[in-house]
């Protein structure tokens, strides 16, 4: 671990957290400690001053019973045999003479004391030992002191300090380690993504976080932001597509606009030339206008900014009113159209959208479909939703170019030399889309059919039930 | 008829100006939004054509404005292309009509006098001319006391001529108000209908009532 690496990884959330959780631990444990350390030594300091004056007491019995002498004796007695608890004692005449005992002389102290006695000569000064007495005077003057050694207490006192300590520091250290070990794995994690961030904004615009496949939430965050990325880059490669799309398919008809300017200008001779080339040139910019409103209209209808239009609408009367419109153009291009509407199809939307978008196919199969061509007109009912269907008997379009038709500017070869912005199928897509519809292509055999379906409601009406038709 | 006209682009101000005077029209012109009350709320005008961008003030909050304290002025709202929520939002905030620019001069022509002379909202039960009559209630058409059948949406075109007699509709303000279509369909849809419908109402007469006025719309007039 590199020391840049080290202090990243002691900056981190997750080893902060852990920091704070050690610190909780030390607090808590501290308090434990004290509790039991204090309890623990009351409770023992209590037992030997209980021990020690109960054998004063015994003792303050001989001497009543035995007197001075006999006292002195069991004393001496208890000296020998004795090996623990109490095994320090005194005796002491009135005159401080010590009449029996291992202590030296001391002046007379009633109950619990603690004490380092007079050094002998023998003993060194870190031999000595503290001692914990209960001391009595006697009905006769004379003084008995019943001792014990302290370091008793202080052997547990150290006991409990020690392991308090061990636990401790053990705990303390292997939280440090183990915040360390987490802020380490999810600092790996992510870096992956602050590098793929980085990558993106470099320019890279296909690098994706891996996914590690544990389901947990990281994955999961992981796996949204690379959805997002995702969006973004379709939309980012629309925006390239379209741009250059632009670019390229306006270039012809500016071109000829030119065209048409330079006519008037060099070989017009007579107003009705003049006034030819003027109109070609109007004509011109008129369909470059056109093409620059459905470009924007589609913009408009894939960002989803026209939702605000939405109402409930009569689709059937909508498809029928809109069939009858070009029932006469129709006629007068040679074709047959046949509409067949089933009553009661209502869809939350927008309705001048939906009636472009029904014009638009209409068109769309009148305009590519030869004389004597029938181009039919469907609406009905299925399940809970409906299905719409424009079709021609005309050539169709090959299974392979079934993709790409809705794209902008997209025409078939053969569409190339008639007129059309090829915009058409790709604002009947966005509106599709908008309205929650799927759309597909079909062969008609022969022909096309293009069917529209709605299965359910759309998200929009199934959450907001004002908007919902009825 | 006096014309304000509230555009900040000065060249569409000047083109569209320069047209109206032409069509003997006084045109006052307001260059921002606040002018443009100002001058709405001040002067007397037969139609308001009002931009929706503008300075200052938009187009939206002048004509809120206005019609707020008690303007009444036919408003003719001129957008950029746009959506059908601009439409939707220039109604509302109180325009009458509205243009998406770019647009042919005929076309603000028409609109402009289609607006000016917007006929009360009357109960008429019938509407004629020459010797041409539509009978509201009954749905019927009859020319010379002769019968005419005709289809539904021919009916409601004709209509709509007869409401503005004397006056060019445009190809567009037929799209708008006889199918609301605020598109352009690329099938002659309008020219189609008229033409079958000036064979019903003016073939086998001697004067015909439905005119076309080249490079501008339809007009249906009585004849001289």
């Amino acid at each position: 671990m590199s020391s840049e690496r080290l202090i990243r990884l002691l900056r981190s959330a997750s080893f902060r957290l852990t920091l704070i959780y050690a610190a909780l631990f030390v607090v808590s444990a501290g308090a434990l400690f004290a509790t039991v350390y204090w309890t623990a030594t009351a409770a023992m300091q209590n037992d030997m001053a209980a021990v020690l004056r109960t054998e004063a007491l015994q003792l303050t019995e001989v001497h009543r019973r035995s007197g001075l002498a006999g006292l002195a004796e069991q004393i001496a007695r208890r000296m020998n045999f004795r090996t623990r608890g109490p095994i320090f004692y005194l005796l002491q005449a009135p005159n401080r003479r010590v009449v029996v005992g291992n202590l030296p002389g001391m002046p007379p102290v009633d109950g619990v004391i603690d004490f380092v006695p007079e050094p002998d000569a023998a003993e060194t000064e870190a031999e000595r030992p503290k001692l914990t007495g209960y001391g009595l005077t006697l009905s006769d003057g004379s003084f008995l002191l019943v001792a014990q050694d302290a370091n008793r207490l202080g052997d547990m006192q150290r006991a409990i300090v020690r392991a308090f300590a061990w636990a401790g520091g053990l705990t303390l250290l292997l939280a440090i380690a183990g915040g360390a070990w987490l802020g380490n794995i999810f600092l790996r994690r992510i870096d992956t993504i602050t590098r793929t961030s980085r990558a993106i904004m470099e320019g890279d615009l296909s690098a994706r976080i891996p996914v590690r496949g544990t389901h947990d939430e990281f994955d999961q965050l992981v796996t949204s932001l690379n959805d997002m990325l995702g969006r973004i880059q379709q939309l980012m490669d629309g925006l390239r597509q379209v741009s250059s799309d632009i670019a390229h398919d306006l270039r012809t008809p500016l071109g000829r606009l030119r065209q048409h300017l330079e006519d008037a200008r060099e070989r017009a001779k007579t107003t009705a030339e003049y006034d030819e080339a003027t109109d070609a040139a109007i004509e011109e910019a008129d369909g470059l206008l056109e093409t620059f409103s459905a470009l924007l209209r589609i913009a408009q209808v894939e960002a989803g900014a026209q939702r605000s239009a939405f109402a409930s609408v009569d689709l059937s009367a909508l498809v029928r009113s809109i069939g009858e419109a070009y029932q006469p153009a129709a006629e007068d291009s040679l074709h047959r159209l046949q509409i067949h509407v089933e009553d009661g199809v209502r869809l939350t939307g927008d309705r001048q959208l939906l009636a472009q978008m029904i014009s638009n196919l209409i068109e769309n199969a009148l305009h590519h479909t030869p004389e004597g061509s029938t181009v039919s007109v469907g609406l009905r009912k299925a399940g809970a939703g409906f299905e719409a269907e424009v079709a021609d008997d005309g050539p169709g379009i090959p299974a392979t170019e079934h993709g790409r038709v809705f794209d902008r500017f997209y025409r078939l070869d053969r569409s190339r030399s008639t007129a059309g912005s090829g915009l058409g199928l790709a604002l009947v897509k966005a509106i599709a889309s908008l309205h929650g519809l799927t759309i597909a292509l079909a062969d008609n055999k022969p022909g096309l059919s293009v069917i529209l379906r709605r299965v359910g409601q759309t998200h929009a009406e199934a959450k907001d039930p004002s908007l919902r038709s009825g | 008829m006096k014309i304000l006209l509230v555009e900040d682009d000065k060249q569409t101000a000047d083109y569209i100006a320069k047209g109206l005077r032409e069509h003997s029209h006084v045109v006052d012109h307001a260059d921002n939004g606040r002018d443009g009350l100002y001058l709405a709320t001040g002067e007397k005008y037969d139609v308001l054509i009002v931009d929706r961008m503008l300075p200052i003030m938009d187009g939206l909050s002048l004509v809120k404005a206005a019609r707020a304290s008690g303007v009444r002025t036919p408003v003719l709202f001129l957008t950029a292309i746009g959506g059908v929520d601009d439409r939707v939002a220039g109604l509302e905030a109180g325009g009458d009509d509205y243009l998406v620019k770019p647009f042919a001069f005929a076309e603000l022509l028409a609109r402009v006098g289609a607006l000016a002379r917007r006929p009360p909202i009357t109960a008429a039960t019938s509407l004629s001319v020459g010797d041409l009559e539509m009978d509201l209630l009954a749905r019927t058409l009859t020319r010379a006391g002769k019968r005419i059948e005709l289809l539904a949406q021919e009916f409601k075109i004709l209509e709509y001529l007869l409401r503005h007699a004397g006056e060019v509709v445009t190809r567009t303000m037929l799209l708008e108000k006889v199918w609301d279509f605020h598109f352009d369909p690329k099938t002659n849809i309008v020219e189609t209908h008229i033409s079958r419908l000036r064979s019903k109402i003016d073939k086998g007469f001697d004067k015909p009532l439905l005119h076309t006025v080249r490079g501008a719309g339809y007009v249906i007039r009585a004849p001289d």
